[in-house]
């Protein structure tokens, strides 16, 4: 039943080959993405710019909102540090598991597909249970004596963060992970044959060599946090809202469709952008890592 | 495939006829829309033969889709009373059959031509006596962080409630409070903004007033009688207990409008009423309700305080939700 109605995903060509025949294979697929998101999308642009009364006065007035400006920064804030502590834990994490016995690593994956396949809700309202101000973490350091007063961990900045970081963290790991085991370990030992420290090896060599697989995971985990709706809904307060949200008050809350589809239509765009920079500085053939 | 397509065609022809009487009732889930399956469904199915399917949660995005579409699922929605008050006139929903649905039982305060009352309920002032030890007893205690230091917590969506809140606590009459001084309210507000942490669902409203998350704040009533039912210990201050009702509407273009006009005459006759507040600590709205009910827990009902009770202009609210709702939303996110 499901073979008649959707179409399976086409393998793609290799590049710089071109075959005649590779055509006729896309076609199911590009009808697909034709009636599931192309039409839907321009009836959002149409929206955008038709109501309530015709022109880009919607555009105008979250350009020109310092309100809602500030919500465009703060989604831009709030993905960059995502993205960054992302790396920072994930790298060594990947590298990790890259160069330890298969058996161990393989049970490591499989927690991390496992927490992967657990429902977004339950972890992050978990997250809010540990923590809040009676919150397991605040009450072990006070019951310790490490802190007097309650530390903020959630409904701010600091909660949004560790939820998103906590739910990107695979998305990292995984592709990298595969990046860095084809390198040869034989380089590491040529590099500190020649004289390189450790710290010099890692900075000069191993870096650099798995930088494709960072920076494709980095701007992955960027562009999914752009969008990021349930986490930040739920640990975040309203004073580091972010643009899923505001498109969602819009459409539910203020049934506002004009504002609505322009907020989306620019995270659209800004995602498509930052996609073409993708493609542009790595091509097509050194994406997905693993 | 073919022997599949064969089946799925038979299925389907067996199904559309039961299909038909189908109708689909919409609300908010959670503890309140089990107890309205039990209290109005039940009965309406085990009564009419018809089987109603659920859904959820509410959302008025969704409804005003539905309806430009000309593809309405749902049939009957429960939606907030101010919602109701705006979106009839605005093309968004059928008018009532009255002829179906004895009105004249009805509260008068809940009923438009495109609506009636659901349930309705108080924002009430509760505290989790354990955790805060002095509990705020009026709006200006609990606006009031010098004496009541600590986290407070109020209804994050725009909606009746919370400005009314600010501005009984900054000393306005509450004959005088309408039409709303939003510039006044938001300043009260400021004064304790940093103070709030929001609630967006009632059972997100339990468990911070349980965990003492939020020692304080302020609530739906029939939230606070679960959660005191469940062991906790909660204090409810009823002082200026500011009301709201949820009202039943269809969306235009429902494709079973007799049936809902049917559920929604069952949904609001005295005993389905009467049960219904018994599950969920909620008013009823038809007025020969309270007789079927238990006196004790008719007392802990919001109809039992009246004294100091001030209701929501719905109307108000109606004509300036959208007003409200964009400064409130900007006035959040600053």
């Amino acid at each position: 039943m499901s073979a008649s109605t959707a179409p399976a995903a086409p393998i793609p060509a290799p590049a710089g080959r071109t075959e005649p025949s590779g055509l006729a294979y896309i076609v199911p697929a590009l009808l697909l993405v034709l009636a599931f998101f192309a039409l839907p999308v321009a009836a959002l642009l149409l929206r955008s710019v038709t109501e309530p009364t015709l022109g880009l006065h919607n555009y105008a007035e979250l350009f020109g909102t310092t309100t809602y400006l500030k919500i465009f920064l703060n989604t831009f804030v709030v993905s960059a540090l995502v993205t960054l502590i992302s790396v920072v834990v994930g790298f060594p994490v990947a590298w990790m598991l890259a160069i330890m016995p298969r058996r161990w690593s393989q049970v490591i994956f499989a927690i991390l597909i496992l927490s992967m396949w657990t429902n977004l809700l339950a972890r992050t309202y978990a997250w809010m249970v540990l923590l809040q101000r009676t919150g397991v973490i605040n009450k072990t350091l006070m019951g310790l004596g490490i802190i007097d007063q309650p530390l903020e961990l959630v409904n701010n900045l600091t909660g949004v963060t560790i939820g998103m970081t906590y739910i990107m963290l695979p998305f990292v790991i995984l592709p990298l992970t595969g990046i860095i085991r084809v390198i040869d370990p034989a380089i590491l030992q040529a590099a500190s044959l020649c004289g390189a420290t450790r710290a010099q090896s890692l900075r000069r060599v191993l870096v650099p060599l798995a930088m494709p697989g960072i920076l494709s995971g980095a701007l992955m985990v960027f562009v999914m946090s752009l969008g990021y709706f349930v986490t930040p809904a739920l640990l975040g307060g309203t004073a580091n809202m972010m643009l899923a949200e505001l498109i969602a008050q819009f459409v539910q809350s203020l049934v506002n469709w004009g504002m609505g589809a322009a907020a989306a239509f620019i995270l659209l765009v800004i995602t498509l952008g930052l996609y073409a920079l993708q493609l542009r500085l790595f091509g097509t053939r050194r994406m997905g890592g693993a | 495939m073919r022997l599949k397509l064969t089946l799925a065609a038979m299925l389907a022809s067996v199904a559309i006829p039961a299909a038909a009487a189908d109708m689909v009732f919409t609300s908010w889930g959670g503890t309140t829309q089990d107890a309205q399956a039990a209290a109005w469904i039940e009965p309406f199915s085990a009564e009419s033969g018809v089987s109603v399917l659920q859904d959820g949660p509410t959302d008025y995005g969704k409804i005003k889709a539905m309806v430009e579409a000309g593809n309405v699922s749902w049939d009957v929605v429960d939606v907030e009373g101010d919602y109701a008050a705006l979106a009839g006139p605005a093309g968004l929903l059928e008018p009532l059959d009255f002829t179906v649905i004895d009105k004249s039982k009805l509260d008068p305060r809940f009923v438009t031509d495109y609506s009636v009352g659901s349930f309705y309920y108080s924002f009430v002032i509760g505290c989790n006596k354990d955790a805060a030890g002095e509990c705020p007893k009026t709006w200006a205690e609990l606006f009031d962080t010098a004496t009541f230091p600590g986290k407070r917590t109020f209804y994050k969506w725009s909606a009746p409630g919370v400005i009314e809140a600010a501005l009984l606590a900054d000393g306005v009459a509450p004959a005088d409070l309408y039409p709303l001084d939003l510039d006044r309210a938001f300043k009260k507000l400021d004064t304790i903004k940093g103070d709030i942490i929001w609630w967006s669902s009632g059972a997100q409203s339990q468990q911070m007033l349980a965990s003492a998350e939020t020692p304080f704040g302020s609530f739906w009533n029939g939230r606070l009688t679960a959660l005191a039912d469940s062991g906790v210990t909660v204090e409810t201050s009823w002082d200026q207990n500011i009301t709201a009702a949820d009202s039943l509407v269809v969306p235009k273009g429902a494709k079973n409008k007799a049936e809902a006009m049917k559920f929604i005459a069952l949904a609001t006759s005295a005993k389905p009423q009467a049960e219904m507040a018994v599950a969920t600590g909620y008013a009823p709205i038809n007025l020969d309700a309270p007789a079927e009910m238990d006196p004790a827990i008719r007392a802990t009902l919001p109809d039992q305080q009246a004294a100091t009770q001030i209701n929501a202009d719905m109307t108000y609210w109606a004509a300036h939700r959208d007003e409200i709702g964009s400064r409130w939303y900007a006035w959040q996110a600053q």
